[in-house]
């Protein structure tokens, strides 16, 4: 079974909409990066961040007291739909799927509501903020703003988790009286993720991201979301996804991305949207796609965008429909012209591409892939 | 009562069975100190010794003893960083496999809802307090969500297979078995492991004290005394394979699960719709599922927290639909293990069609007046019991349910 991408949404770093962050890509654009600090702590990171302006237009009472990942969640969502032409009603309710992906979830929230009860105790604890650190709040909110009343899964993961929830899309349409399944991708950045992932050695404290580099300095974090309706027919299809794999050491990570790129580059690839992030997974990616596709002309839009982590694997698999859809790809940026890799390097026109391996390596042991075609 | 025959039904599929299980709670290690725990009627509820609740209303909660639980046969070094709920997943993971070791998944679906939320604890709290952070880097490594099915896996049966981990709050267990459940009966996959885990942690008992959702006294289902939850923690595995080929190799057929309903009421992000409308759903949907009519489900293993709202919404559910089923809630024994919890009461639910009893809702005095039903109060009892169905219900508005049915020999 096949679905297609009838819709898309995106919240970023570079700002909102498909078509307006995708020129930016294209124009080889890259997000600004803004100091993130804390009150206890001495050392500061960096981050991209969505700009405020981004949520501007969204107001929903369940929204006044959540966090900005549900926000970011719903804006994207809200979105896809209207860009699928999908109106949820109470006809209609019953026969939509909500399939959330996420890492960190709500770690602001998380973040105050505990800092209450260390620094002033348990009386101290918020009524009101604990429900927004439970994983499935974003979802939640997404699903009574639509009035979702069936499935409404949150799936947890790390970097790879966004493909792991398109798979479960695919296995959730398995029942055919559900017509659409709406799959989105989201996260915020706090200092406290920033600090966890560098005292992880996985995170640089400035940018720029550096794809591929044997150094391996690090990533920076990004925030926002990414959603995709799914439905039974459409021009870009996500031909087959792979269920995945789990490496338990990191020198593991390239075996398990070799399986799953075997498995879907049995037919003619033209390109392969890569998850490179400037850590481990990166030479792992390498190897991977060196060994099984050599020559594979290969996009990494992190060095732009930033690491989303639970957004992440669904702004892979956008960014691939859209370089179906237009036949070029952005520009890879600070990539070492050392890296073998057949790299898009500057906007390179991809015209007449059919097929696209999304390729998606998290940094806590899992990995996905799945491929995408257009007809 | 409702009467769901087969045309308002899904299509079936393949048959599911349950070929093995395996699990750890406050209740006990293993199938057969659960058992007997619940035959007993033990209430293994105790004051909360893991960290400081004295500013916290409710002093008590179901927790499984490190003493036992760490001191497993773990193969590697390594297993001494390992979370707490790591050691719980690979508990109930041996004990599965040890039934079937020939099972080799082609998926693994867990719930939880906090993953090692003690670890990104103990580094906040060194972070603020400028304390010792040499082992921030386990801690960091050790809190994700997946990573105590990833490391049960690696330990117990040496090899790794993808993994979907779903955090529907405390509707986690149950949401993963169905969809475990949807998976095989699809088809698509031939043998899926699933379950849930959670373990207690500060914070999560904190919140749920802030919401007054839990409760300084007993935990009383459904009682008209009733005054909140008390919270739990475990791990449960679930290993489903399609029936026939389990039949075909001649793996135990422990149960088969032949239902699942989910629902999402939107109702409010920590409360029940009071009409009842998001369980009922849930339920039928479940019954839909099975194509088979209330009248043939023998025990209800009730989600029944004891907060006034859930066992308000719940039991309203419950009497429309369902005609004096024996109804327990096994949360008044071992408390509520959030993301296990569903996970946890599938098995029990399973050791009631096997072991033809009903588990009891301990601590009970008196129903709630406005509430119509058959309580398995206080103490187990023998049963016939063929069909039995499991709710499980949480923030969000997420509602689930399965039917497991015994299978005869």
């Amino acid at each position: 079974m096949s679905l297609a991408i009838a819709g898309m949404g995106w919240v970023t770093p570079l700002g909102n909409g498909v078509d307006a962050v995708w020129e930016r890509l294209l124009r080889g654009d890259e997000a600004s990066a803004t100091p993130i600090s804390e009150q206890f702590a001495e050392r500061s990171y960096s981050a991209f961040r969505v700009p405020e302006s981004a949520l501007t237009g969204l107001a929903h009472p369940r929204l006044r007291r959540a966090s900005v990942i549900s926000r970011f969640a719903a804006t994207a969502g809200l979105d896809a739909l209207q860009a699928a032409g999908v109106k949820v009603n109470s006809q209609n309710a019953g026969r939509i799927a909500l399939i959330f992906a996420i890492s960190n979830g709500g770690v602001i929230y998380t973040k105050r509501f505990y800092r209450d009860v260390v620094e002033t105790g348990a009386q101290s604890a918020s009524p009101l903020l604990f429900p927004e650190t439970v994983f499935n709040a974003p979802a939640s909110h997404l699903a009574a703003i639509l009035g979702v009343t069936g499935i409404t899964y949150t799936v947890v993961g790390d970097g790879a988790v966004g493909l792991l929830a398109i798979k479960m899309a695919e296995d959730v349409m398995m029942d055919k009286s559900l017509d659409y399944c709406l799959v989105v991708g989201t996260e915020e950045v706090d200092w406290l993720l920033c600090d966890a992932y560098r005292r992880w050695r996985l995170l640089r404290s400035a940018p720029p991201i550096e794809p591929f580099g044997k150094q391996k300095r690090g990533m920076i974090l990004s925030e926002g979301a990414g959603a995709i309706v799914l439905a039974r027919e459409g021009r870009i299809t996500i031909e087959r996804a792979h269920p995945g794999g789990c490496y338990g050491k990191r020198a593991e990570a390239e075996e398990i991305l070799k399986r799953i790129l075997r498995d879907l580059s049995q037919v003619e690839i033209d390109f392969v949207m890569s998850s490179a992030n400037g850590t481990f997974i990166d030479q792992a990616e390498l190897g991977a796609l060196e060994q099984v596709i050599p020559g594979a002309v290969t996009y990494a839009a992190k060095p732009a965008l930033g690491e989303s982590v639970g957004a992440s694997g669904l702004w892979q698999v956008m960014l691939g429909a859209q370089a179906l859809r237009h036949g070029e790809l952005p520009p890879v940026l600070h990539a070492s012209p050392a890296i073998s890799l057949r790299l898009a390097r500057s906007r390179m026109a991809v015209t007449g591409a059919r097929r696209a391996i999304i390729l998606s390596s998290g940094v806590n042991q899992q990995g996905a892939g799945l491929r995408l075609a257009l007809h | 009562m409702a009467q769901l025959g087969s045309t308002t039904g899904k299509k079936n599929g393949e048959r599911v069975a349950v070929v093995a299980a395996g699990v750890v709670s406050p209740l006990g290690f293993g199938l057969a100190e659960t058992l007997n725990s619940l035959r007993r009627a033990n209430d293994c509820v105790t004051d909360v010794t893991r960290f400081s609740v004295a500013e916290c209303r409710c002093k008590t909660a179901g927790q499984v003893p490190d003493d036992r639980l760490l001191a497993g046969p773990n193969k590697k070094l390594r297993a001494k960083r390992l979370h707490r709920a790591s050691h719980m997943m690979i508990h109930a993971l041996r004990e599965a496999v040890m039934q079937v070791p020939q099972f080799e998944p082609e998926l693994t679906i867990i719930g939880t809802t906090s993953g090692g939320m003690s670890y990104g604890e103990q580094y906040y709290r060194s972070l603020c307090r400028s304390g010792n952070l040499r082992h921030a880097p386990t801690w960091i490594a050790n809190y994700p969500a997946q990573k105590p099915v990833i490391d049960a896996q690696e330990e117990v049966l040496g090899v790794s297979a993808p993994c979907q981990v779903i955090a529907n709050a405390c509707a986690s267990g149950t949401n993963a078995i169905g969809h475990a459940f949807e998976c095989v009966r699809s088809g698509r996959y031939q043998r899926v492991l699933t379950g849930g885990y959670d373990a207690l942690s500060e914070l999560v008992f904190t919140g749920f004290d802030s919401l007054q959702a839990s409760t300084p006294e007993k935990c009383r289902p459904f009682d008209r005394h009733r005054a909140g939850m008390v919270l739990g923690e475990g791990s449960a595995i679930l290993a489903l394979e399609n029936l026939e080929l389990a039949r075909k190799q001649g793996a135990p057929v422990l149960a088969e699960i032949v239902g699942y309903g989910i629902s999402t009421d939107n109702f409010h992000i920590t409360q029940p719709d009071p009409s009842g409308v998001g369980p009922r759903q849930a339920m039928e949907r479940a019954l839909q599922s099975a194509q088979i009519s209330a009248d043939e489900v023998d025990y209800i293993n009730a989600h029944g927290t004891a907060t006034i709202f859930n066992d308000a919404a719940e039991g309203k559910a419950i009497s429309q639909l369902f005609n004096g089923v024996p109804v327990s809630s096994t949360k008044s024994m071992m408390g509520h293990s959030l993301g296990a919890a569903g996970a946890i009461e599938a098995v029990i639910s399973l050791l009631a069609l096997r072991h033809q009893f009903l588990p009891p809702n301990i601590n009970f005095e008196a129903l709630d007046e406005s509430l119509d039903l058959n309580v398995v109060a206080n103490e187990s009892r023998s049963a016939a019991v063929r069909t039995a169905i499991s709710n499980s219900f949480g923030f969000g508005g997420t509602n689930a349910s399965i039917l497991i049915r015994r299978v005869e020999a």
